[in-house]
């Protein structure tokens, strides 16, 4: 990690020239800004078969902020503030005068042509830490901003400030209201340096440079402070406040954008202050701000960029009205061309959702990389109306920055993740020795499963019943309903809802290996159990045609074959159940999930051979997709099996990815295709749904020449990573599975 | 054909659902076995034969020796990678692919009787009806098992799935005729236009193929051309305008579709133990643009499609 000399970057940072864009824009200071000056293997266009709709600088900016310069030149917050270690004063002041002191000192950085300004210039805060107050910060979440977006900061304070007055506030209540008090003051602070940095610029600036900063001053003058009063504004104050947060190391969602926005785009419109294209530049530079702590640290093995910051488009609002308005379409023309997938997105789609709004989905998706995923929705919302929250919450769900289902500004989310296939190697005695292998038919080998299932889940919830009694994050908590009005914070069970999410993986392979041990040992008694468990004791050594048959004889999970699609429905049913029956202890939320998040990686080392044909070494499933090289059917055989689940089960949620070959969706027929694949899918009732389109040929070169592919997004596991940001293992699990596409 | 058999069987080698080249939308494409034509830079090799064949994959073996020990003359690699030794030796008694774990020997071909294909098809149905899909009969030459395709069109027909047969349009005339009215639209491969070449490279003659077409067409029929273009045999202009008279006689035709040869056949040869097989080199995309451009210049209203 290069560190940075803190006056060094200011004194570089004040020497950027300012130049001037759409707005008030001169087509001197445009050509000035020319492509060539893009960052070093950048002079190809974003994705070679997306449409030009943007100006050139706004590409150029695209490029910069995803070339990493600008997270290469962050900077630690070297400096000290005089009450860090003063004891006298409560952990909540000191969080919110070390915000104080961040707002007052740390590096400003505005970019020659941003129309959206504001950085989080600390590399502390890229890690999710506190900086200066040396914490954990906090992530996982998608915080109020459509709460705080249309009354500003101005309204937070006086919500806050009429909470303090009541009397009923104890006095950690109020330390944490007043603390909040400190913040907007800081956020103010933070602003007005921008204000001053900009005006500093604007007296040696002319024309139209002069015109486009005073623009953007004007802006700062009204918000975060005020509500908005145009688009542009709207944008700003979203970006300002999110940047704050982040400016304090916090990873939020930003949720609905399109619901946040969509008003004043359209009042805009309609009062001719704006054109669409102009409101697509601005909506892009929010984009392009959010890649700016692209490399900010060497990769991490699972690439670049994850900064959990979730953008949900489309569905219907708390009053059961659809969403969808100019914004959406704006948000997915600016992925489309600029190829961005640092804010993962994922539409909400039901069966009343425009052909025009699924069309466009399916042109981005073919474009690869797999930045646009689906809810259906309407399972969803019956889900967590099921769980227990009011109708009107359950339709403005969001995601925590992943795609695990949330109620936005409202909650506290965390989760635990388990393997549930150790759980069956556990069974077979081949993790540790078992006091009986004795099962006289599947029933009872399946029950000892499930019971192991059981006692493990009462860990988790035994493990769950004490958390949430940690730090408040006050400036989190400001953006959390609940915490203000109880006076407690975002760890404490401020919030409203306090969630600990229960998730499992590895449910593919666990079904797969049960089918096989009920075909071969109790139906048609090819061997017994315990010959079967010393073949897997020893990894399949000298058994590999064995091995082979089962991988090639059995239709596992993901091939629309009724029996292996009743094996894993019988063990999900059965794991909702299990976690179904702790709804919420300790005044915390239980809901089932089932993902892997990539962990079949790190679960690898605890599992062992696996019935269903696997070495021990083997990367199995991800999510709830079928195991790699399984689902020889290829991708409607793959949706049927996935959506024979009933996902009314599973409140936090429960994904399948697809990977597609490039080719057979080309041409019209493939948007036809891929958009038919999504109509499917809802009418069958699936859950949440990535489709990457890619081959391998491609990642392969990638690997050999990333040079080449500077900006190759693919699809992990719930979120897109820049393919040459992966290390080797994670590179070769994608292009492996990437081979397995029928 | 009046009465309706049930329980009509055929022989099928490859179901293919999620299928986008064959028709419109999303489709399930049944491969029949067989074919009365005989191109040697088929892609589907093991489609010409009408009986079972053996598939030899030599790269995924691993070398168990469960074949050989089953094998009636002990040596069923050996048989399988010779073609010569396959027709003097191999009895086809599937022994060694029934008992192959790896799938390294296979079994190419299998019984199906219409009701079992309907029922396959039907599966995807949701994904026909939302992307105005629906079925592809290819083969082979699906007419060359008559009974068995029009039994399927006719079931499929009746619960109102889209029907796109793609032939070689080599049958009888009265054939064409009696499945027309369960078919939404033909594919019509045209591979040669020169009479002598046709009968040179396919086996078959040319006329009877473009007669049935216009049959067909008359009938009111939707059609789509599909020209594969090998640089060596059929990428001139001379083809490109006798494609294009044709064209200009259909009054239904939806438009061309150009695929380029392509070597992938190769490798299927090779498991059919077929090892000295004619080669062709594949067309550039600029050759392939370039036919596009010429077709249209002699005739700019024919539609080429993706
Ligand atoms: S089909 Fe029978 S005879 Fe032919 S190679 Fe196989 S086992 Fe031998
Ligand atoms: S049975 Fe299959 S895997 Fe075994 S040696 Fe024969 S071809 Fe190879």
């Amino acid at each position: 990690m290069k560190k940075v000399d803190r006056r060094d970057f200011l004194k570089r940072s004040s020497a950027v020239g300012l130049g001037a864009l759409i707005l008030g824009m001169s087509k001197d200071l445009v050509a000035n800004n020319r492509i060539d000056n893009t960052p070093l293997g950048w002079n190809t266009p974003m994705h070679s078969m997306a449409p030009k709709r943007l100006s050139d600088l706004t590409h150029r900016l695209a490029k910069t902020a995803l070339s990493g310069e600008h997270g290469r030149s962050m900077v630690h917050a070297d400096w000290t503030f005089k009450e860090r270690d003063d004891r006298s004063l409560s952990n909540n002041t000191r969080y919110a005068l070390a915000a104080m002191s961040i707002a007052q000192n740390a590096p400003l950085r505005i970019d020659s042509g941003e129309i959206i300004v504001g950085s989080a210039t600390l590399l502390e805060a890229s890690m999710n830490n506190v900086p200066l107050a040396g914490l954990p910060s906090t992530s996982h979440t998608t915080l109020g901003y459509q709460n705080v977006l249309p009354i500003g900061y101005i309204g937070l304070r006086k919500k806050i400030e009429s909470r303090l007055k009541q009397e009923d506030l104890d006095d950690k209540g109020k330390d944490l209201l007043k603390s909040m008090l400190i913040l907007l003051d800081a956020a103010q602070v933070w602003n007005n340096r921008n204000i001053a940095y900009l005006e500093q610029k604007m007296a040696s600036a002319s024309g139209d440079e002069k015109i486009f900063i005073q623009n953007t001053i004007s802006t700062l003058k009204q918000v975060p402070e005020n509500p908005p009063s145009n688009f542009r504004e709207a944008v700003q104050s979203l970006w300002s406040m999110y940047a704050f947060q982040r400016l304090m190391g916090i990873y939020s969602g930003i949720g609905r954008i399109d619901e946040m926005l969509g008003a004043y785009l359209k009042q805009d419109l309609k009062k001719g202050n704006i054109s669409l294209s102009e409101a697509r530049e601005i909506l892009a530079h929010f984009w392009i701000k959010g890649c700016e702590w692209i490399g900010n640290t060497d990769s991490k093995g699972s690439g670049d960029a994850q900064f959990y910051q979730n953008i949900i488009l489309g569905g219907i609002d708390a009053n059961g009205k659809e969403v969808t308005n100019e914004v959406t379409y704006l948000v997915l023309d600016i992925i489309e061309e600029l190829h961005i997938s640092d804010f993962p997105t994922a539409v909400r789609v039901n069966r009343n959702t425009p052909d025009k709004l699924l069309r466009r989905i399916a042109e981005v998706q073919r474009l690869g990389g797999g930045i646009v995923s689906i809810y259906d929705e309407t399972g969803i919302i019956e889900s967590l109306v099921k769980f227990g929250y009011p109708i009107e919450e359950a339709r403005s769900f969001t995601n925590d920055g992943c795609w695990e289902v949330m109620i936005p500004g409202k909650t506290k989310f965390w989760y635990t993740p388990s393997d549930s296939l150790v759980l069956l190697h556990s069974v077979l005695g081949l993790r540790e020795p078992v006091q009986t292998l004795e099962y006289p038919d599947f029933e009872s080998l399946y029950a000892a499963y499930i019971k192991k299932l059981e006692e493990n889940i009462a860990d988790v919830n035994r493990g769950i019943d004490n958390v949430y009694q940690g730090d408040d994050h006050p400036l989190a908590a400001m953006f959390v309903e609940g915490c203000i009005e109880k006076g407690r914070g975002f760890d404490n069970k401020g919030p409203k809802y306090n969630v600990m999410a229960i998730h499992y993986g590895g449910f593919s392979d666990t079904a797969n290996s049960l089918l096989v041990m009920k075909k071969l040992i109790y139906e048609q008694k090819y061997l017994t159990l315990s010959e079967f468990t010393q073949i897997l004791k020893d990894d399949w050594k000298g058994n590999e045609p064995l091995r082979k048959l089962i991988q090639n004889r059995f239709e596992f999970y993901g091939n629309d074959n009724n029996e292996s699609d009743a094996m894993l429905q019988r063990v999900f049913n059965d794991y909702t159940e299990i976690v179904s029956r702790v709804k919420e202890r300790n005044g915390i939320y239980r809901p089932a999930g089932i993902s892997t998040f990539g962990r079949e990686l790190e679960w690898l080392p605890q599992r062992k051979a696996s019935p269903s044909g696997n070495k021990s070494d083997a990367v199995l499933a991800t999510n709830f997709s079928p195991s790699p090289g399984t689902d020889k059917k290829g991708p409607t055989a793959v949706l049927k099996s996935y959506c024979k689940m009933d996902f009314t089960r599973v409140p936090n949620g429960a994904p399948v990815e697809l990977k597609i070959l490039p080719n057979s969706v080309k041409g019209d027929n493939g948007i036809e295709a891929l958009m038919g694949l999504t109509k499917t899918f809802i009418k069958l009732g699936g859950f949440y749904l990535n489709i990457d389109v890619i081959d391998s040929a491609t990642l392969i070169d990638a690997q050999l020449h990333p040079e080449k592919y500077p900006n190759l997004p693919v699809r992990i596991a719930g979120w897109s990573a820049r393919f040459t940001t992966l290390n080797k293992q994670w590179q070769d699990m994608i292009i492996n599975r990437t081979q397995q596409i029928v | 054909m009046e009465s309706e058999v049930n329980d009509i069987k055929g022989v099928v080698f490859d179901i293919q659902r999620f299928s986008t080249h064959d028709g419109p939308g999303i489709r399930t494409t049944v491969f029949l076995k067989g074919c009365p034509l005989a191109c040697s830079w088929c892609h589907n090799p093991e489609s010409q034969s009408a009986h079972y064949e053996l598939f030899f994959n030599k790269k995924i073996c691993i070398d168990c020796g469960s074949c050989n020990k089953t094998c009636p003359f002990g040596n069923a690699r050996e048989i399988l990678q010779d073609s010569e030794l396959r027709k003097e030796k191999c009895g086809s008694c599937l022994l060694c692919a029934n008992v192959c774990p790896a799938n390294a020997i296979e079994k190419v071909g299998k019984i199906y009787t219409s009701d079992e294909i309907v029922s396959e098809i039907e599966k995807d149905l949701p994904f026909y009806e939302n992307s105005n899909g629906g079925i592809t009969i290819s083969g082979g030459e699906p007419l060359l098992q008559y009974d068995f395709t029009i039994d399927i069109l006719k079931k499929v027909k009746r619960k109102n799935i889209h029907t796109t047969i793609d032939t070689s349009g080599f049958a009888s005339k009265e054939k064409f005729l009696e499945v027309a009215p369960y078919v939404d639209l033909f594919l019509w491969d045209i591979k040669i236009t020169d009479e002598n070449l046709h009968k040179k490279y396919t086996g078959a003659p040319l006329n009877p193929i473009i007669e049935n077409l216009k049959v067909v067409d008359l009938y009111g029929t939707k059609t789509i051309l599909s020209l594969i273009l090998i640089p060596e045999v059929n990428m001139n202009d001379q083809h490109y305008k006798a494609i294009a008279n044709i064209y200009s006689d259909l009054i239904n035709v939806q438009g061309i579709r150009l695929l380029p040869y392509h070597e992938y056949g190769n490798s299927k040869n090779e498991r059919l133990g077929i090892m000295n097989h004619d080669s062709y080199s594949e067309p550039t995309d600029k050759e392939m643009s370039d036919a596009c451009k010429a077709i249209q210049k002699i005739n700019n209203q024919i539609k080429i499609l993706q």
